[in-house]
C-alpha cells in the first residue's frame, strides 16, 4: 500500500568485518531512511593506556586482522613523529611494500568472498547473467571463487618476507623495520608478484596484459575496451561491469558526495625525517578531499578532524579533536534510535561535515589538480563518477578493484629501490610527545593519535575509515556516510534484503576497527581513552 | 558430510584472514574435498538477518545437526555479565556460544582470543572477556572447566594470534577423516602434534643461539633474537619454523622476536614500560630462560659457548 511504512530491523548484515545491525524503513519498497549499529566493543585504548609506548605496534595490528599493516604503519609513524626519528629509505620501502601486499591481497578476497557471492542470489535469477555468475561465484564451489580466494593468499607471502608472517606481524618499528631481507627475498618477491600477475590479474581479472588496461583514462575508453574483444568482456572485471549493470547495481548507494583521504605511501626520499606537518608533501598517493557539488580538491589536514558523540552510546556530545576527546560512555547500551545507537562516533571534517573514506574517495582525489606533480594522478574514476552521475554500489566497487594496478606498479618500485646493503633501521632516542601516524587500509583513511607522557602511553586514538562510513547521525541529526547510502535502495525481498548487504560491501565496512572503549566499573578513569 | 559453524565474538578476523591462506587442503579443498558443508561463516556466509538467526535456531534445536562448532574472539562478557556489549543476530552473543556448544560434536577454539583471551583480555579486560574454556592459565572460561562436547572432547584450543591455517585446517581433516581419535591434547588443551615442539625448533638463528652470539638491535642479519631483543622462541611452544607462515617464513626468521602468542600468557608483562622487545635481566641473565633451563646451567652453558664460538658466527652468514 503506498505510504506505508514497513520498518525492518537486520541483524547481522554480515559479510562486513564485525557485527553490524541495520534498520532500514522501507516505503514501496524503496528504502526512506536508515540506522547502522555497530554492535561490538572491546576496548583497545583502554588496554593501551599506561603501557610501553611501544604496546601500539603489538595491540594495534590485533584491532583488524585484515588490516593489521595499516594499523603497524599507522602505529610505527605515530611514534616516528612523536619521538624524531630518522628512518631510512631502504625502511620506508619495506613498510611500504608490507602495506602494498596487504592491500593486493584484499582486492580477490573482498571480490569473491564478499561481494560477487551475491550475485547468486535468488533475486538475480531472471538476468541473463544468472547461470554465468552461479557457475564462476557460487560459495567454495564455483570455478573463479575458488582462484580467486586461492590466489589471494599469494600476495601477502611477499609480506611475510619481510614481516615474518601475515596476519599480525610488528616488524615496523620507530626508526625504520626489523628485517634485513636478502637477495633472495627480493627475487622471490618478483616471482610470487610475477605469478600473480600471471594467474589472476592478466588471465582472470583483465583478460589482457596490465599494460593494455593501463591505456584506459576515460570512461568512454573504458567501455571501448569492454567491447574490443570477448577476452575482455569475459573476465571477471568484464562479467561484474555487465551484469552489475544489468541487475541495476549503478542506480543505488549514493552516500553523501564529499571524499576524504589522508593519503600514504611515504616517498623514501622525502619522508625520513617524519613529521606531521611535512606529511602531505611527501606521499607517493596524495591525501585530499573532493566535494561533488563544488567539484573541488583540497588537501587533507589531521586537524580537520572532529568527532560527535551525540547518537554513540557516550554522554559527551563534541564535536571534539581526537587529542581532545575526554570519552564520556554511558553505562549500558539499549539501541534508542531517537537517541544513542551506535559504539561509533560520526566524524566529520571541521569545514566539510561528514565525508567517505575509501577506495571511491581515493580514486576521485586522484583525478585532482591539487597535488605535486610527482604524486600520483589518475582521472578514469572522478571520470567516470561525473559521467555516470555520481556514487553507487558498482562504481565503488569498481573503484576499489582498479587500485590493483597502482599497487602492482608501486610493489615493483619498492623491489627496484631496495639498496641491499644499506641500513633497514636507525636506532631512535625515546622520549614525551604527541604523534599522529595515517595511512590508507585498502577500505579508506586510517590514523593513530598518540601521546606518551613519562615514557608510557597517556592517550592513544583511531579514526578508521569505518568510522567515517558507519557512524551514527551527528548532533544535528545528519545522517552517516553509509546511511545516507542506504537511503533510495530498492528491497524486492524484505525477507532477504541483499540489496541492504550490496551498499554495506560496497564500503568494505570494518567494524572491529570501530568498536570503543570504556569500563562499565570505574567508567570514569578508562572514559578518557578510546580506540580500535 | 560434517556441518561446520563458524562465528565470531571479541574479534579481529586474523583468525579467518589467516584461515583463507591456507593450502593444502585450502578452503575450497575442505568444503569440496573433505566434504565439510560451512553452514555460515561471519565473513563467507550468505545469509543475513532473519534467515541467519533461523538457521542458527534449527542447529540449537537440533533441527540442522551441528557436527563442528569453531568460535574465533572473545566471550565478551561486559556490562555486568550481561555481554550486550557484543549483540550478534538480535542477542548477546554469549548466549548463542552456550547454546551452540552444547549441541556441536566438537569445538574448536581458534585463536588466542577465543582460546584464553588474548589481546582484549589485556588488563583491565574492558571487555570483561574470557576464552571459551581458559581465561589465560586459568581454567573455566565462558563454557566451564567441565564442560565436554558431544563427542567427549573438551574444547580443541587452536592458540596463535592468528593460528596458522595449517594448525586449523589439518585438525578439520583429522575429524572430517574420523582421526579425532589421535587427537592427543596437552594441558592447555592444545593439540600436541603442533605445540609439543618450540618456536625456536627450525629458527635459522639457532646457531647464533647455541654460540650466544646476539641481535643487539633491529635490522641485522645474523643474531639471535632472544638475548637482548625479547624473544620468546626458546620457551613457547609453537611450530613456526618447521610449519612456515605463508609458506615462506616465520618472524624470528624475518628479525622479529617471538612475543609467545601460542601461551596462555601472551601479551607477556601486560605490555608494560620497558618490557616491548627488550629482554628482562638480573645482572644480566635472563629473568625467564629457555624451558627447563636452571640459572646455573645457563651461566655455565652461554660461557662456554661464546668461548667456543667459531669466527664464522660473528659474521653476515645471511648475506646479500
Amino acid at each position: 500500500m503506498a505510504g506505508t511504512t514497513q520498518t525492518l530491523d537486520i541483524s547481522p548484515v554480515g559479510r562486513v568485518e564485525g557485527d553490524l545491525d541495520v534498520r532500514v524503513d522501507i516505503e514501496d519498497g524503496v528504502v526512506v531512511n536508515a540506522w547502522t549499529q555497530a554492535e561490538l566493543f572491546r576496548g583497545f585504548e583502554v588496554i593501551l593506556r599506561g603501557k610501553d609506548p611501544q604496546a601500539g605496534l603489538v595491540v594495534t595490528p590485533r584491532a583488524c586482522g585484515i588490516c593489521g599493516a595499516s594499523h603497524l604503519t599507522c602505529a610505527s609513524w605515530a611514534l616516528d613523529t612523536a619521538w624524531g626519528t630518522e628512518v631510512p629509505r631502504n625502511a620506508i620501502l619495506a613498510r611500504n611494500i608490507g602495506q602494498l601486499s596487504e592491500s593486493l591481497q584484499s582486492l580477490p578476497r573482498h571480490h569473491y568472498a564478499l561481494f560477487m557471492i551475491d550475485m547468486v542470489n535468488k533475486n538475480y535469477k531472471d538476468s541473463k547473467y544468472f547461470e554465468e555468475a552461479v557457475r564462476r561465484y557460487s560459495p567454495f564451489t564455483g570455478t573463479n571463487y575458488e582462484i580467486g580466494v586461492t590466489l589471494s593468499a599469494r600476495p601477502v607471502e611477499i609480506y611475510a618476507l619481510f614481516g615474518g608472517q601475515w596476519p599480525h606481524s610488528s616488524y615496523m618499528v620507530p626508526g625504520g623495520v626489523m628485517c634485513a631481507p636478502t637477495l633472495t627475498d627480493v627475487t622471490r618477491s618478483w616471482g610470487i608478484l610475477e605469478h600473480f600477475r600471471k594467474n589472476w590479474i592478466e588471465p582472470v581479472w583483465l583478460g589482457c596484459s596490465i599494460e593494455r588496461y593501463e591505456e584506459i583514462k576515460t570512461y568512454e575508453d573504458f567501455l571501448n575496451w569492454l567491447d574490443e574483444k570477448p577476452e575482455h568482456a569475459n573476465s571477471d572485471l568484464g562479467m561484474f561491469w555487465k551484469m552489475s549493470m544489468d541487475i541495476g547495481l549503478d542506480k543505488f548507494g549514493v552516500g553523501c558526495g564529499r571524499y576524504v583521504t589522508w593519503g600514504y605511501l611515504p616517498n623514501e626520499d622525502k619522508y625520513q625525517k617524519p613529521t606531521i606537518a611535512g606529511r602531505n608533501a611527501a606521499m607517493w598517493m596524495p591525501s585530499g578531499t573532493y566535494d561533488a557539488a563544488s567539484d573541488s580538491h583540497k588537501l587533507m589536514e589531521q586537524a580537520f578532524c572532529r568527532e560527535d558523540m551525540a547518537h554513540a552510546w557516550y554522554e559527551e556530545t563534541g564535536p571534539t579533536h581526537p587529542f581532545d576527546r575526554v570519552t564520556k560512555p554511558i553505562a549500558k547500551n539499549p539501541p534508542d534510535f531517537n537517541g544513542k545507537y551506535s559504539w561509533a562516533t560520526a566524524v566529520s571534517h571541521q569545514d566539510l561535515g561528514r565525508l567517505e573514506a575509501g577506495p571511491l574517495a581515493r580514486q576521485l582525489v586522484y583525478g585532482g589538480n591539487h597535488t605535486e606533480s610527482w604524486q600520483h594522478h589518475d582521472g578514469l574514476v572522478l571520470d567516470m563518477y561525473k559521467k555516470m552521475g555520481g556514487a553507487s554500489v558498482l562504481l565503488r566497487h569498481f573503484a576499489r578493484m582498479h587500485e590493483f594496478k597502482a599497487i602492482y606498479r608501486n610493489i615493483e618500485h619498492c623491489l627496484r629501490e631496495f639498496k641491499l646493503n644499506d641500513p633497514w633501521y636507525i636506532k631512535p632516542k625515546e622520549k614525551d610527545g604527541q604523534g599522529w601516524g595515517a595511512t590508507e587500509a585498502i577500505r579508506g583513511a586510517l590514523c593513530h593519535w598518540i601521546d606518551v607522557k613519562d615514557g608510557k602511553i597517556k592517550n592513544y586514538q583511531i579514526i578508521a575509515p569505518t568510522t567515517w562510513n558507519v557512524g551514527p547521525r551527528n548532533s544535528a541529526n545528519a545522517r552517516g556516510p553509509i546511511e545516507e547510502a542506504l537511503v533510495g535502495t530498492p528491497i524486492k525481498d524484505p525477507s532477504d534484503p541483499v540489496e541492504v548487504g550490496h551498499v554495506a560491501r560496497s564500503y568494505d565496512s570494518c567494524l572491529v576497527c570501530t568498536v570503543h572503549a570504556h569500563d562499565a566499573k570505574t567508567g570514569e578513569e578508562l572514559a578518557r581513552f578510546r580506540t580500535a | 558430510m560434517a556441518n561446520l559453524l563458524w562465528l565470531q565474538g571479541g574479534a579481529c578476523s586474523g583468525n579467518t584472514m589467516s584461515f583463507l591462506n591456507a593450502e593444502e587442503p585450502s578452503a575450497c579443498d575442505l568444503v569440496t574435498d573433505f566434504g565439510i558443508n560451512i553452514l555460515w561463516h561471519p565473513s563467507l556466509g550468505v545469509e543475513l538477518g532473519n534467515n541467519l538467526q533461523q538457521l542458527l535456531k534449527d542447529c540449537v534445536s537440533g533441527k540442522i545437526k551441528l557436527d563442528i562448532f569453531v568460535f574465533e574472539g572473545t566471550v565478551v562478557n561486559a556490562p555486568d555479565g550481561t555481554g550486550t556489549w557484543n549483540r550478534f543476530a538480535g542477542r548477546p552473543m554469549k548466549e548463542w556460544v552456550k547454546e551452540l556448544s552444547a549441541v556441536a560434536d566438537f569445538v574448536v577454539a581458534i585463536g588466542d582470543c577465543a582460546t584464553w583471551g588474548g589481546i582484549p583480555a589485556i588488563a583491565p579486560n574492558p571487555s570483561d572477556s574470557v576464552g571459551l574454556q581458559f581465561l589465560k592459565k586459568n581454567h573455566g572460561g565462558a563454557l566451564g572447566k567441565a564442560f565436554k562436547s558431544k563427542a567427549g572432547l573438551p574444547v580443541i584450543n587452536i592458540p596463535g594470534c592468528p593460528a596458522h591455517p595449517d594448525w586449523v585446517s589439518q585438525i578439520l581433516v583429522a575429524v572430517a577423516t574420523g582421526r579425532a581419535g589421535d587427537l592427543t591434547l596437552d594441558e592447555y588443551q592444545r593439540p600436541k602434534t603442533f605445540f609439543q615442539s618450540f618456536t625456536q625448533t627450525g629458527c635459522t638463528r639457532n646457531m647464533h643461539f647455541a654460540y650466544k652470539v646476539s641481535s643487539t638491535q633491529f635490522g641485522q642479519r645474523n643474531g639471535c633474537l632472544f638475548y637482548d631483543l625479547g624473544c620468546r622462541g626458546p620457551m613457547t611452544h609453537s611450530p613456526c619454523n618447521r610449519i612456515l607462515w605463508n609458506r615462506q617464513s616465520s618472524k624470528t626468521r624475518a628479525g622479529m622476536p617471538c612475543l609467545g602468542c601460542t601461551e596462555p600468557e601472551f601479551p607477556f608483562h601486560d605490555l608494560m614500560p620497558g618490557t616491548v622487545f627488550k629482554t628482562q635481566t638480573v645482572m644480566g641473565v635472563p629473568k625467564e630462560l629457555p624451558t627447563g633451563v636452571e640459572k646455573n646451567s645457563y651461566i655455565k652453558y652461554t660461557g662456554a659457548a661464546k668461548a667456543a664460538a667459531p669466527k664464522w658466527a660473528e659474521e653476515d652468514m645471511f648475506v646479500v
